[in-house]
């Protein structure tokens, strides 16, 4: 039942899969790292793919999904609770009382 | 002239219920979209016949009218160009003597997953290509499937 044209696209289809899953393999694995430090001091270095829930002396950060986002935070402002995720290379949150940042690198 | 326009109403119907039949069950367990392509068996059937106009055309009145039936006309921005493109990659593919509906019906299962990952890249960002092979490995088996199926219905029905 299958041709010759259909083994072209049936491979080459299947070489796609291989190729994509390996490109995701490699960017999951040597991709991006976030770093968390509190009065200049790393606290926290890991994968940006890999789920975690970092608790500071006055914030919580949280690593879900290849994003990071403050979730608690014991000062006044709030600015870093309402910063929106990030998930970009040298984006970052910052939260100015407790001298901590979260960044992407 | 009149029996075209039958015959192109009573498919579209037909693509139409397959498409709804398949919104009953789910399978964006596997990724978010994943579905097998029934509604598409019915262009695939027209590309058998070598009527690349009517496929065309059931195709996207089919999507347009579940568009209006079932869902929003954000969801259409995905199906359209998905759909317009992968009936216009099949119908290229059905052309050639070397390719069997088999063929053209994964050819156009790619297609149409890639158009929609891009589409929905521009909307939430570049983590979609994450799904990139899981789409690409059930284009390969829901497409085949299909064609497989337009191809037997193909070889014992008159249009």
């Amino acid at each position: 039942m299958l041709k010759k044209g259909d083994r072209i696209i049936i491979i080459s289809v299947l070489a796609l899969v291989i190729t994509s899953s390996a490109l995701l393999f490699f960017e999951k694995n040597g991709g991006k790292t976030v770093t968390v430090k509190e009065n200049n001091e790393i606290i926290y270095k890991g994968s940006l793919y890999e789920n975690k829930v970092i608790e500071l002396e006055g914030n919580t950060v949280e690593i879900k999904g290849g994003a990071v986002t403050v979730t608690q935070a014991d000062c006044k402002n709030q600015i870093c609770v309402n910063h929106r995720a990030i998930t970009k290379k040298s984006e970052s949150i910052v939260c100015l009382p407790n001298k901590v940042i979260a960044e992407i690198e | 002239m009149t029996k075209k326009v039958a015959l192109y109403g009573i498919l579209t119907s037909l693509a139409l219920i397959f498409g709804y039949i398949e919104s009953l069950f789910s399978l964006s367990f596997i990724a978010p979209g994943i579905k097998l392509g029934l509604a598409n068996s019915v262009a695939l059937l027209l590309l058998c016949f070598k009527d690349f106009k009517g496929a065309v055309l059931v195709n996207i009145t089919r999507i347009l009218l579940s568009a209006l039936l079932f869902s929003s006309p954000f969801s259409l921005a995905f199906s359209l160009t998905a759909g317009i493109l992968s009936v216009v990659m099949m119908g290229l593919l059905s052309g050639i003597k070397g390719v069997s509906p088999i063929g053209f019906g994964i050819a156009g299962a790619a297609v149409h997953n890639l158009v929609q990952l891009t589409v929905a890249s521009l909307i939430f960002g570049r983590a979609v290509w994450y799904y990139l092979p899981f789409l690409l490995a059930s284009a390969l088996i829901g497409g085949g499937i299909i064609g497989a199926v337009s191809l037997i219905f193909f070889k014992r029905i008159k249009l």
